[in-house]
């Protein structure tokens, strides 16, 4: 609500602002993105966030949209991950045809200055994205959707630049529910992370296997064991399923489970259980 | 004098009476339950009434990102505006084959209003909004009327005659229509079973930290 609040001036000159709030419960299973046996420990994350979009008319059925986002996490049993983000994105977004069956193709830009309670990961990143969206029946809607960034500053999981190429694909049965399904494809830089010990010379991986990683790697004392994160680059595999029953015609409530599967020299596997609540004023 | 005046303005009432009698349309869906927003109406076999549009244009409302209205029915000639009181813009649109038109995105009053020049039912949309639904239903029949949420429709002014009564409404899944004879005494009530197809809409509520205008 702060957002909103400190937002209204500029949305008294422009058309809006379209304003959201969401609030999620999030557990991931391996926070520190750690091979099997290597040190994996799970996290629930608490966050809370909102976005105040504007819309300008860019001419027959191209809308430009403007908002800026604040969001707030708070993760246990690690407050290293604690962080606050705020971001701007600018989006132009055509509809090819009238009608709810046209297809919508949209492109932009964004960013997010992120502040991590553990300060090494604070960031700032930022992308551009294109996609189109297709509706295929009442029921039926897929979004294809790409991204290139040069830091990915919002995930704890990953760092460095990256693409990803990313669908969704909704069934509404009804008004009330959305079931989705989620396929993404990443490459480029991540992290993987190794239970270590402090021998006389440094930090060491407990796993000997970690010594073949040939990126460059640091000691981390964010979570409750100590570790060592090599940065690698790979590509990560991600599906999912979410159901979300609307709650009214402004909120919804969903239940999703993704899973990330980081392919190459350490591979590694997430698995996210996210609950959260969506309102839009 | 003003005796025969009055018994002459007397006889002139009774006359019109008879000649315009009301029909009650009572619609009801197959579990008996009331339907609303169905467009009964009457169309002259014996003749062609002439329509009369209104001189003024009929508003269609958009508020809280819904049209106000979710049938709207109308003569042909009709000119109809879509004033939009929502704080973001709308493009309203129609591709039905009665009418085509579109206006472009906008806030406050349409610059235009739009002539539904031809009979037949209009659905209305928001190319922004895809869930904004609505319906237009032209008609080249002076008798006609929409029933309330009790399913009641009171159709008046129909001169003594033979009429084809039909009731149309958005998600009627067979045509609704039977004889109908207006008498010299007048009013009478019709109760129609209509059989609908589901409510299908387009969700609106939003997802959970994705965007949205999708």
């Amino acid at each position: 609500m702060a957002t909103l609040t400190l937002l209204a001036p500029l949305g008294a000159r422009a058309d809006g602002p379209y304003v959201s709030d969401t609030a999620c419960l999030v557990w991931l299973d391996n926070a520190t993105n750690a091979s099997s046996g290597d040190g994996i420990l799970g996290a629930f994350t608490v966050g809370a966030g909102g976005t105040a979009s504007w819309i300008h008319s860019g001419g027959f059925s191209t809308l430009v949209l403007t908002s800026l986002s604040a969001d707030l996490e708070v993760c246990t049993p690690f407050s290293g991950l604690d962080n606050v983000a705020v971001g701007p994105r600018l989006e132009v977004r055509h509809k090819l045809d009238v009608g709810p069956y046209a297809p919508a193709v949209f492109a932009g830009i964004d960013g997010q200055l992120v502040g991590f309670d553990d300060p090494e990961r604070s960031k700032a990143e930022g992308a551009v994205f294109a996609g189109y969206s297709q509706r295929f029946t009442d029921a039926l809607q897929l979004v294809v959707e790409g991204r290139a960034a040069g830091c990915d500053a919002r995930e704890t999981v990953f760092t460095g630049s990256y693409a990803r190429l990313g669908a969704t694909l909704n069934w509404d049965p009804n008004e009330t529910w959305r079931f989705t399904v989620t396929g993404g494809w990443r490459n480029g830089d991540t992290v993987a992370g190794y239970e270590a010990y402090k021998s006389p010379s440094g930090w060491e991986p407990i796993d000997p296997g970690a010594y073949e990683l040939t990126g460059p790697w640091r000691h981390v004392a964010t979570f409750s064991k100590p570790f060592l994160d090599y940065r690698v680059s790979a590509q990560t595999w991600s599906y999912g399923a979410a159901i979300s029953p609307a709650v009214g015609r402004n909120t919804s409530v969903t239940l999703g489970f993704t899973r990330f599967e980081t392919l190459g020299p350490d591979p590694y596997i997430s698995d996210e259980v996210r609950l959260s609540i969506a309102h839009k004023y | 004098m003003n005796r025969l005046l009055a018994a002459a303005l007397l006889a002139a009432t009774a006359l019109c009476a008879h000649a315009a009698g009301i029909v009650r349309v009572v619609t009801k869906d197959a579990s008996g339950n009331p339907v609303a927003d169905a467009v009964a109406y009457a169309v002259a076999l014996d003749g062609t009434p002439q329509v009369h549009p209104p001189s003024k244009p009929v508003a269609i409302v958009q508020k809280d990102q819904e049209f106000q209205t979710y049938v709207t029915p109308v003569v042909v000639g009709t000119r109809v505006v879509f004033p939009n009181k929502d704080n973001v813009q709308h493009h309203v649109y129609s591709v039905s084959p009665a009418k085509k038109f579109e206006i472009p995105l906008y806030i406050g009053e349409s610059s235009a209003s739009i002539l539904f020049d031809r009979p037949g039912p209009v659905t209305l949309g928001c190319n922004i909004h895809d869930w904004m639904v609505a319906y237009v239903f032209v008609l080249s029949t002076p008798y006609f009327a929409k029933t309330g949420t009790d399913g009641v429709a009171d159709i008046s002014g129909l001169p003594q005659g033979r009429y084809r009564l039909e009731v149309w409404h958005p998600r009627l899944a067979a045509k609704v229509e039977r004889e109908l004879v207006v008498a010299e005494s007048g009013d009478s009530t019709q109760v129609v079973s209509v059989t609908l197809r589901p409510d299908r809409r387009i969700r609106r509520a939003p997802d959970a930290g994705g965007a949205d205008y999708k």
